[in-house]
């Protein structure tokens, strides 16, 4: 073989960049909404900081920061109190739209008694926050869609999970939406169509893919044969709502899948994940509960394997591609509006841009691995 | 990439392909307006970030690569937009 040229020769440097100390402007998902309405005050770490979520009288949640602006005390750990959450230093009452309303043994509230809170709205059984650093209420373009049916017979209940991620920035889980190959190494899938449109504050990923033949996970449903089709779309930064047909033997089951995220601390954040599956006319609601359940479970071991990756992987601002990959910098370009003002938001970041990966001569290599394990599986002794 | 009008609404994109299956689309301007068949999506109610294609488009794009006007090309990193 012939010489390498200079460019050849050159180490490629990573670039690490750092992660943002800023938080993303949008909806987060804080969870399953009903688990805030036990009369408890909760604690929850997001955005760089400590805050409490409780619920009213009339069942709606609020959430205001959670450390009293008298002398500290962390109101998670105090009680609500009718509308109020109460300080259990002093007893100090603060209502939903973070203003104190009342000391008990003082005869007036200082001026300035004015904490932060942060706009919620609940959603298909689900819980959000509107983060803004610059206090911007959410645009009314900017919104999560209803699930068409949630909360009648149509569909199971949520199987929700959360899991603590630390030493990684949520870009990590973000970049997964445009990262065909990942699919296949992280996820057991083997992607046939892959394609991503990001307009506006939208960045969906359009997907067909099949099991492998060497291993198998609960997201084909213990379904033979299963081909599964999936219309994801981040709405903002932090949350993705997917609706997957998995499709076996002529029968068609279609669930929606959510995949979410808040960040805690710039290297932390909160993935969440849950799945409602429809259920089918004459279908008994334990089965499409257990169905809900063997998806849930397949993920929860996808992602603690992306976790596993996050957990040891280098931050990478220049990542070196193919083409084969998705469309990384693209998406991060459509990302960063979610870290600058709405005033410096460039067209860049949400102009319409479509990407479709050739996946063939990915499916002739990853057919050939999986059905060599396969064999090799079935021939060891036993 | 290479700039491509669309044959229905000339509508200006800037369209790569890595191989005959792959193609990527950068649109200019807002594709809910500048585009006919997404305007007449936008008239009836369904958001164009939703879409994951424009048939005339794809139709005018797959017709410059049969031409021969968009040859195959390698990955780069993305260029600033035109202004």
């Amino acid at each position: 073989m012939g010489g390498t040229t200079p460019e050849q020769d050159e180490v490629r440097m990573i670039e690490t960049g750092s992660n943002p100390t800023r938080f993303a402007r949008g909806w987060h998902c804080l969870g399953l909404a009903d688990t805030f309405r036990d009369g408890r005050p909760h604690e929850v770490k997001a955005f760089g900081q400590t805050a409490v979520v409780f619920a009213r009288r009339d069942g709606t949640i609020h959430m205001i920061d959670a450390f009293c602006r008298h002398m500290g005390g962390n109101l998670a750990r105090g009680a609500v109190k009718g509308d109020e959450i109460a300080c259990p230093f002093h007893d100090w009452r603060w209502n939903g739209e973070g203003r104190c309303v009342g000391v008990p043994y003082a005869r007036r509230v200082p001026l300035r008694a004015r904490t932060t809170a942060w706009i919620t709205m609940e959603r298909n059984g689900l819980l959000f926050a509107w983060n803004d650093p610059q206090g911007n209420p959410p645009p009314p373009d900017v919104t999560i869609p209803e699930i068409e049916g949630y909360g009648t017979d149509r569909w199971s209940e949520w199987s929700w999970k959360s899991y603590l991620v630390e030493g990684a920035h949520c870009r990590e889980i973000v970049d997964n939406v445009v990262d065909m190959a990942h699919f296949f190494y992280v996820h057991y899938q083997i992607p046939r169509y892959f394609k991503n449109v990001f307009e506006g504050h939208v960045a969906s990923q359009y997907m067909r893919s099949t099991g492998r033949d060497d291993i198998k996970t609960g997201v084909q449903m213990d379904l033979p044969d299963a081909v599964t089709r999936s219309e994801a779309s981040y709405y903002g930064p932090s949350f993705m709502l997917d609706t997957i047909w998995t499709e076996s033997d002529g029968d068609v089951v279609e669930a929606k899948l959510v995949n979410c995220h808040y960040p805690i601390t710039p290297d932390s954040f909160l993935l969440q994940y849950g799945i409602v599956v429809e259920k089918k006319p004459g279908m008994p609601d334990e089965q499409a509960q257990v169905m809900a359940q063997t998806f849930i479970d397949g993920l929860e071991v996808q992602f603690l394997q992306d976790v596993e990756i996050w957990k040891h992987k280098s931050r990478i601002d220049n990542p070196l591609l193919t083409e084969e990959d998705g469309p990384v910098y693209q998406l991060r370009r459509w990302y960063q509006q979610f870290y600058v003002d709405v005033e410096d938001v460039t067209p860049e970041m949400v102009r319409r841009f479509e990407f479709e990966v050739d996946c063939d001569h990915a499916i002739a290599t990853w057919e050939a691995e999986s059905r060599e394990a396969a064999a090799r599986a079935a021939n060891a002794p036993a | 990439m290479r700039p491509l009008t669309c044959r229905r609404c000339a509508n200006r994109v800037l369209v790569e392909k890595y191989s005959p299956i792959h193609t990527s689309v950068q649109w200019l301007g807002d594709a809910r307006t500048d585009c006919a068949e997404f305007a007449g999506l936008a008239e009836a109610g369904a958001d164009s970030a939703f879409v994951p294609t424009c048939g005339a488009l794809r139709a005018s794009i797959d017709e410059a690569v049969r031409a021969g006007l968009v040859p195959e090309s390698r990955f780069g990193e993305p260029a600033p937009l035109p202004r």
